[in-house]
This record gives structure tokens, sequence and C-alpha cells, in this order.
């Protein structure tokens, strides 16, 4: 969890929200910093989109409080919460050049002639697009006008610029340079963000902080370091990297340390950061690159037949079939000359015990 | 299709055929006045024996035809121009609101078109006549803007719903007030909806013969119920050339709602 010293932009204080008899969102408490960037990160239907509506007034909350710059917003209409929108599809007017998109939120707020050009013209220098400044955006790729509508919410400087999957209809190398240019804009200009995705790279690539949520409950939040290497549940650990689960019975161990009775053998594991009784069901992850195939080893380590090995460029992915059925996958960093082991070989992959993270086993059902 | 239902040439040749046939039954009627028109001003003939424009230049300088003209345009303008003020605004209420009784109210707009145009001319002669609204131009406005309405609805719902929300939603989030988004957001993408429901209206009002009937007296006589009574009384070849001027105003009309349909499919 993070302690966050500066004063909050975004508080929601138990707030959820119920259609009819299905619950969108359980009572949710979130608070986003100045100049900070969230992402709500989850499945669809998980309720990030539902958080994202109520703080933009387009949905009305069933319970809690709504604060937004130190303003209770929780009635207020969405056109006097000060903030700004960019959407998957852009949303930009196809009836306005993009100088006049740009322009049109501050006209709404009655700023004059000679200002709106000399700040329009900023953020259009900012983001590298000047001389598309009379065309329409039809004219435009998709990335172009992603920056467009990006550009429209910066010049009027919103409390806080909301997105909602703004990358979702780009190719992926597009993809990978708005990112980047996205969090350059973050961090030039010290805008607070909160960026929905359901794409855990993206997330992990921009947000200062995540928000995991799942079924609507935050089921987990923090720094990307912590998602990835300290999950606390089962889905944290499946959502975010890919991950090897051994599920087992705890036990404590000759010398009185916790140990994992699993089908595949009795590993040494380190302590939860939740107590988990002994005796009880709970499951041992193990990320991939956190594993090395070897050739019998005193580390703890289980053992199977490589079933595939596959190149991923700077890495190989090694999938090995244990006794049990399950598969086990192992991350190598790729070198030249390297010689792998002939499919249908015996293996052990092993990793060191500290590497571990020992989870509750999820409820059951 | 053809593959599905055979394509031998001799089907293909019968289908051309008949739809053809189709529409020289649908249009001969309206063409055989062209001719006509521009033959000899003492008698209809057809085909005409000598061309001459006599029968223009009378429609032209005789005050009763020319009269029920103007009058006409200027039904067809005003009812036009207040249709769009009250349909506008109400489909656009109907479309983003979520009033209770929103279904209602809209089958409520709707209602003119299904009612026959006989019994809604019948009602609201009783009615204007207690209000002394008959042969006065607003009686006739009035009663056009009625049946017009429903038209104009039809155009600007179908408007609505091809036009992105989003854009709206946006704009609020802008800060945007609800008047501010319908004159910068909305009105401009319903630009050809609206266009297309104009031309309708305009075309309905100008060629509208049943409740201007009722309606309208020497006073205020439209052009159609000129040309309805002149049918009876006089029967003079001047009504070729009305006809063929309305044909052609139509069909210009239609021409232009053609071309405004295209230009909102292409932009889509």
């Amino acid at each position: 969890m993070t302690v966050t010293t500066a004063p909050a932009m975004v508080e929601l204080q138990g707030v959820s929200k119920r259609y009819a008899d299905v619950d969108a969102l359980h009572p949710v408490d979130l608070t986003i910093a100045k100049g900070e960037f969230v992402t709500l990160l989850g499945p669809s239907g998980s309720g990030k989109s539902t958080l994202l509506n109520l703080i933009a007034g387009m949905v009305a909350p069933s319970s809690g409080r709504i604060v937004i710059d130190g303003r209770d917003a929780t009635t207020l209409p969405t056109n006097q919460r000060g903030l700004g929108m960019v959407f998957q599809n852009y949303a930009l007017m196809p009836h306005m050049t993009v100088f006049e998109n740009i322009a049109f939120p501050l006209q709404v707020r009655k700023v004059p002639k000679a200002e709106i050009r000399r700040r329009v013209g900023a953020v259009l220098d900012l983001i590298q697009l000047g001389h598309v400044a009379n065309r329409r955006p039809r004219e435009l790729s998709g990335g172009q006008q992603q920056r467009i509508s990006l550009a429209r919410c910066i010049v009027y400087n919103p409390a806080l610029i909301l997105m909602d999957e703004p990358l979702g209809a780009l190719d992926k190398k597009l993809r990978e340079q708005m990112q980047l240019e996205i969090k350059r804009l973050h961090a030039e200009l010290g805008i607070t963000m909160l960026y929905v995705t359901h794409d855990q790279d993206e997330a992990l690539t921009m947000s200062d902080r995540i928000v995991l949520m799942n079924g609507g409950r935050i089921e987990q939040q923090g720094t990307p370091d912590t998602l990835y290497f300290r999950p606390e549940t089962v889905f944290s650990a499946e959502f975010i990297g890919s991950s090897n689960l051994l599920a087992g019975t705890l036990e404590a161990g000759p010398d009185g340390a916790p140990v994992l009775r699993t089908a595949l053998g009795t590993f040494p594991v380190p302590a939860p950061d939740r107590p988990i009784e002994r005796g009880a069901k709970a499951m041992l992850l193990v990320r991939p690159e956190n594993m090395t195939l070897q050739r019998g080893g005193d580390t703890v380590h289980v053992t199977g037949r490589i079933e595939d090995s596959i190149l991923l460029g700077g890495v190989v992915r090694h999938f090995v079939r244990c006794a049990d059925g399950s598969t086990i996958i192992v991350q190598e960093l790729n070198q030249p000359g390297r010689v792998d082991a002939e499919r249908g070989h015996e293996v052990a992959a092993g990793w060191l015990p500290q590497h571990g993270r020992l989870l509750p086993a999820p409820p059951a059902g | 299709m053809n593959e599905l239902f055979g394509s031998s040439r001799a089907a293909r040749r019968i289908t051309s055929t008949l739809a053809w046939l189709c529409y020289l039954f649908l249009l001969v009627p309206s063409l055989i006045v062209i001719p006509i028109s521009f033959g000899n001003p003492g008698q209809i003939e057809f085909p005409p024996r000598q061309l001459t424009l006599d029968l223009y230049r009378q429609f032209f300088t005789d005050p009763a035809w020319w009269g029920s003209m103007v009058q006409s345009l200027l039904v067809a303008v005003a009812t036009t121009l207040l249709t769009l003020l009250l349909a506008v605004p109400a489909a656009y209420a109907l479309a983003r609101s979520r009033l209770p009784g929103r279904r209602g109210l809209q089958g409520l707009f709707m209602m003119p078109m299904l009612v026959p145009v006989i019994v809604l001319g019948l009602g609201l002669y009783l009615q204007f006549s207690s209000w002394g609204l008959l042969d006065t131009t607003a009686g006739i406005i009035l009663a056009h803007i009625m049946l017009t309405t429903p038209y104009i609805m039809v155009s600007v719902l179908s408007g609505l719903k091809h036009s992105d929300i989003a854009l709206e939603t946006v704009a609020a989030i802008m800060g945007a007030s609800r008047v501010t988004i319908f004159f910068r957001v909305v009105l401009p993408q319903l630009k050809a909806a609206i266009a297309v429901g104009a031309l309708f209206a305009f075309l309905m009002s100008l060629d509208e013969v049943v409740v201007a009937y009722f309606l309208t007296g020497t006073q205020t006589m439209t052009l159609p119920v000129k040309m309805f009574s002149s049918i009876r009384w006089e029967l003079t070849p001047v009504l070729a050339a009305v006809s063929t001027l309305l044909t052609v105003l139509s069909l210009l009309i239609a021409l232009g709602i053609i071309a405004l349909q295209r230009k909102t499919e292409a932009s889509s």
C-alpha cells in the first residue's frame, strides 16, 4: 500500500452502484493524489468503467460520497466537475477542424479569442501536430486523432483526466509509442490521470499506482512492482504477468519453518504477508522468469518432461509437463548458441525458495 | 440474387421489362401533362399540334393562379420553418431524455400520420370554425404543421440514432451546458437529417389538398385547391402548365433529398 502525502485530487468514500438487483460496484474507497497516474485494471465487468462513469458524473452513485479537488461532487452535474476525458473512439467533433476541436472547451469557458489562439497553438506544438490544425479529424490517422483528443483535455487544465481504454483501437507499435507519449505529457505537465484498461502490460508500463478490480471490488492496489512481485491473491497473481501456481496444504517442516505439501513434492515457502493457518489450503506462486531449467541441482525443484520451447525474441519459454498433468512455465534469457533440451527430455525446474510467494487458496466456486 | 434464382438471360430480361412497365405505369400520368402544357391554349390535346408557351403566360399573368401559387409557397415556407422549430427540439428531447411516458409522447407525435387525412380535415374544420380560423392563412399553416411534424420527427430521430452520443458526453465533461451541446454538437451533426425532413415537409405542404380544401376560402386558396376547383368548374389547359411546374419542383426537391441522403451515408 502506498502512503500518499500529496493532497487528494479525488476521494471516493464508500461509493457503490447498484442496477436493479446487480451490484456493478460494491462500496469502494479510493484516493487519487494530485499529479498521480492511477490505472484501473481489470477484466470486463469488473466495475472499472462503472467507477469511471461515477467519477465523471454520468451515473449517480447508489451510496457514498465523491470529492473532487476538495469539493463534494457527489450530485454535481457532469459539466461542472471540471474534468477531462479521452475515449477509445477519440470522440472528436467531425464537423470541426482540429483547431476548433481543441478550442471548444476554451470557448465554453469564455476565454478571450487571442488567448484561445495562443493556448491551442501551444498544445498543438506540445503534441507536435501544429501542421494539421486546419484539417478535419477524419483526415487524420488513429494515433493523431488520439493525440488531438488528449490535447483537447490538456488545453483547459482539468483537475483530472479520465482515459477509457484510450489506446484500444490502435495497433501494437502505435500503442507503445502512445503509452510513452502519454507518460511524457503526464510527467511534464503534472496532470492527475485516471486510466482504465484491461491490458496488464499497459498498466505496468504507465502507472504510478495500479488499482486492480475484480467482480465490482478492488482486489488489490499498489505500485506496478508491488502488484507484480507481491500479489495478495491468486486473482492478482494470474491477472498480472504469467505465473506458476502449485496448490497444496501448509504444514510445519522439520525445523518448524513453513512448507507446502503438494502433489509434486513438499517445498519450503516464505512466510505469507497475512498469516495462513497451518493445515489450510494454500498456493505457491513462482514467476516463470524466477525458474531455471537445470539437470539435477540442490535448490528446490519439480521434475517433468519438456513439452515445448518457444522463442519470444529476448527470452525463451519452456513448457514442462509434470507428473500430475500440470504445466510449469520456465522463462530464460535467450543467448547466442543456446541449446534447448529435446522435447520429451526429463528436466528439473528449480527456483530459490525466497522467490516463491505463498497465497491463500481462492475461495471455492 | 441471380445465382440463387437462376441467371438465365430470358428470366433477367423478363424481370427488367416488368420493372420498366411498372415505372412507366407510375410515371406516364405525370409526364403526359408536360407536352400538353406546351400546346394550344384553346384546348387540352395530346400530342400537341403546335408548341407555344401561351399556357405559362396565362398562368403567370392571371392573378387568381399566380396569387394562389404565392399563397402556397408562403404556407409551405412558414409551415416548414415552424415545424422545424417544434419538431427538432422535440425529437432531441424524446431521444435523449429519460422522460417518463416518453413512448406515449412519441406515439402522440406520430398520430397525424395514422389518422385518415379526410377525418383530420373534417375535425380541423369543425374546431377552426369555432375559433374563427377558417379561411385564414394562420389556420392553414397550423393544420399543415400538424401534418408535417411526424415526418420531420422521424427524419431527425433517425439522424440522432446515427449521431455519436459520446460526442455529447465528451462535450458535457468539457463543461458545455445542455444548450451549448444542442447548438454546437448536436445540430451540426443533424444538418442533413433536418434538411431532408424540411424538404419533405415543404413538399407535403405545397401539394396538400384535402385539409386545405376544408380550411381555405377564396381569400386563402392554395394552388392545389385552386387546381382542384378549376378541374370541376372550368377544366382549362392552364392546369397542364401548373402541373408541369409542380412536377418539376417536386422532382428537384426529391433529387435534393436523394443527394442529401447519399451525402449522409457517405459520411457515416
